[in-house]
C-alpha cells in the first residue's frame, strides 16, 4: 500500500452494508463512530423514526478555519452532494459540524463514493476557494493582480496549510512539526527527498516545485507574526502551476493528494520503523546464533566419553 | 574489510584474548559473596588490572577493562551524523532490552560508549573463550555494516516515496 486513498473505506462499508440490508427488506440499527485522519470523526446512525434513513455526521479539526475562509462554504458543500437524491442536508447532529441524511431506497454506489469523500470536501473549500482567485486574477492585466488573500486551514492543533493564490500559480504551505525526536530526524531525511526528486528525477519534472524550510515562507509570514519562532517547526512550500489544476478533474486530484501529504509522509516514517524493528529483530537472532556457538556442549561431550554403543545401537550400561 | 578496520580489529581481539585470563575469585570485603571485581569500587588495587583503550579514531573506540574475574568491554560505535546516531541509540537499546538472551551483555553501557559487555569468570567456564572473543569481533564488524545498511535503505525509501507521490501530480 504505497498510497493512501481520500475516501474513508469504513464509511463506504458501513453504507453499502445498510445498503444492502435495506434492499433486502431488513434494514440494519446502526450507530457507528468512525475515525479518520487528524481528529475527524465520522458518525453514522438511524434517523429515530425511520430506519430507512441514515444520518452520516463528520466533524474535523478544519471546520472552524474552513468557515472562516468565507464565501457560500455551505452552498459549497451543498453542490458537492446536490446530484444525489438520497442525500439532502439537514441541521447537524449534537457535536458534529455538518450532517446529512441519506435516503437508503434512493442511494446509489456513486452517492456513497462521494459520501466517504466528505472530509476531502471539506478540505477541498479553502482550495477552491484559490483556484477561483486565481482565475480571477489571471484575467487581470499585469501589474493589477497581485492579491494578498490567504486561506489558512488548521486541520490539527499546531499545524495548518496555507493557500495562497497568485497570477500565475498557487503557493500552498505546509506547517508541521516532530514531537518525536526520531521523527523529527527521519522526517528531515524524507523531506529533504521530497525536495530533491524533482530535480533529480527527469519524469516527474512537471510535478509542482517543492520547496523545505525552517523560517516562515514570506507568503505565510503575515499570519505567522503572531506566533513565537519554534525551533521544531517545518514549512514545505508546493508550487502548483495552472497544469496542476486545469480541469476539475485535476484540480479534485491534486486537492486529493494535497490534503493528505502529511498522512502520506508520516506513514511512511512509521513504515520505515517498523522495518528497521523487524530487521533488528532479525539482526539479533543471528549474533545470539553466534553467541550459542561459543557455549560448550555438555551432553554432547560428555556422551562421547562415557556411553558405549553396541554394536546394533543399544545403549551399552555398565 | 578496509586497510585500517583489520588492523583495529586485530589489537582489540589480541587484548581481548589476553585480557580473558579469568580465575573464580571470591569477594574479599563481604563474605560468600563473589561479585565481578570490576564492576565494584574496591580498595585493593591488585585486583583490577591496567585498562586497554584501542582506538581507531575519535569515533571509533574500544575499552577493556580486565580484573581478576571478570572484563568489561565498552565499544563505541561510529556516529557520522544524526541519523547515526538515532539508528545505533535504537539498535543498542534494542539489544540491551534483550540482555539476558546474550549472557555478556550488559545492561547499561558505561559513559561515552555505545554498548558494553561484561565477561566473567563463569562465562569462560561454560563458553568457549576463543568463540566468545569471535563473538565480539563479529559484532563489532556487523554493527556498522547494520548501521550504514539501514541508514542506506532509509535513503532509498525516502527517495522512492518522495517520487511516488510527486508522481501523482504528473498528468
Amino acid at each position: 500500500m504505497l498510497h493512501l486513498r481520500p475516501e474513508n473505506l469504513l464509511v463506504q462499508k458501513t453504507l453499502t452494508e445498510a445498503w444492502n440490508a435495506s434492499k433486502a427488506g431488513s434494514p440494519l440499527t446502526l450507530d457507528r463512530v468512525i475515525s479518520d485522519f487528524d481528529y475527524t470523526t465520522l458518525h453514522v446512525s438511524n434517523s429515530p423514526d425511520d430506519k430507512s434513513i441514515l444520518w452520516l455526521s463528520i466533524r474535523t479539526k478544519a471546520w472552524q478555519s474552513v468557515v472562516k475562509c468565507g464565501g457560500d462554504f455551505a452552498g459549497y458543500l451543498k453542490s458537492k452532494y446536490n446530484g444525489f437524491h438520497a442525500v439532502s442536508e439537514c441541521s447537524p447532529e449534537q457535536g458534529y459540524d455538518f450532517t446529512v441524511q441519506v435516503k437508503l431506497d434512493e442511494l446509489d454506489a456513486d452517492a456513497i463514493v462521494q459520501l466517504s469523500l466528505m472530509k476531502i470536501h471539506i478540505m477541498s473549500y479553502p482550495f477552491q476557494l484559490a483556484f477561483d482567485e486565481f482565475a480571477r486574477l489571471s484575467q487581470l492585466p499585469e501589474g493589477s493582480n497581485a492579491s494578498d488573500t490567504v486561506h489558512q486551514i488548521q486541520y490539527r492543533d499546531d499545524e495548518n496549510i496555507f493557500i495562497k493564490p497568485s497570477s500565475d500559480r498557487i503557493t500552498v504551505i505546509f506547517e508541521t512539526f516532530f514531537q518525536d525526536e526520531t521523527d523529527k530526524v527521519f522526517g528531515k531525511v524524507f523531506l529533504q527527498e521530497f525536495v530533491d526528486a524533482r530535480k533529480r528525477n527527469r519524469n516527474i519534472q512537471s510535478a509542482p516545485q517543492v520547496l523545505f524550510s525552517h523560517e516562515p515562507p514570506l507568503e505565510a509570514a503575515s499570519l505567522m507574526a503572531a506566533r513565537s519562532a519554534d525551533k521544531n517547526r517545518r514549512f514545505i512550500t508546493f508550487v502548483l502551476f495552472p497544469r496542476h489544476f486545469q480541469t476539475p478533474e485535476l484540480q479534485f486530484s491534486s486537492v486529493c493528494h494535497l490534503s493528505l501529504f502529511r498522512n502520506y509522509f508520516h506513514y511512511h516514517i512509521k513504515c520505515s520503523k517498523a522495518y528497521m524493528h523487524s530487521r533488528m529483530r532479525y539482526r539479533v537472532d543471528t549474533f545470539i546464533k553466534v553467541l550459542n556457538r561459543a557455549k560448550v556442549d555438555d551432553e554432547e561431550e560428555a556422551g562421547e566419553q562415557t556411553t558405549r554403543r553396541t554394536i546394533t545401537g543399544r545403549k551399552l550400561v555398565y | 574489510m578496509s586497510q585500517s578496520l583489520r588492523p583495529y580489529l586485530t589489537a582489540v581481539r589480541f587484548s581481548l584474548q589476553a585480557a580473558l585470563n579469568l580465575t573464580n575469585f571470591s569477594s574479599q570485603v563481604v563474605e560468600r559473596h563473589n561479585r565481578p571485581e570490576v564492576e565494584v569500587s574496591n580498595t585493593s588495587a591488585e585486583l583490577k588490572l591496567q585498562p586497554m583503550h584501542v582506538s581507531r579514531n575519535e569515533h571509533e573506540q574500544v575499552l577493556i577493562e580486565p580484573s581478576v574475574n571478570s572484563v568489561r568491554v565498552s565499544i563505541k560505535v561510529k556516529q557520522a551524523d544524526e541519523i547515526e546516531q538515532i539508528l545505533v541509540h535504537k539498535f543498542t537499546r534494542f539489544l540491551e532490552q534483550r540482555a539476558e538472551s546474550f549472557y555478556v551483555l550488559r545492561r547499561v553501557p558505561i559513559d561515552g560508549f555505545s554498548i558494553s559487555f561484561l565477561i566473567t569468570n563463569k562465562h569462560t567456564e561454560t563458553m568457549k573463550t576463543e568463540k566468545l572473543v569471535d563473538f565480539i569481533i563479529e559484532f563489532m564488524e556487523e554493527v556498522d555494516k547494520e548501521i550504514s545498511e539501514m541508514k542506506l535503505f532509509l535513503n532509498a525509501r525516502a527517495r522512492f516515496v518522495a517520487e511516488a507521490y510527486l508522481g501523482e501530480f504528473v498528468y
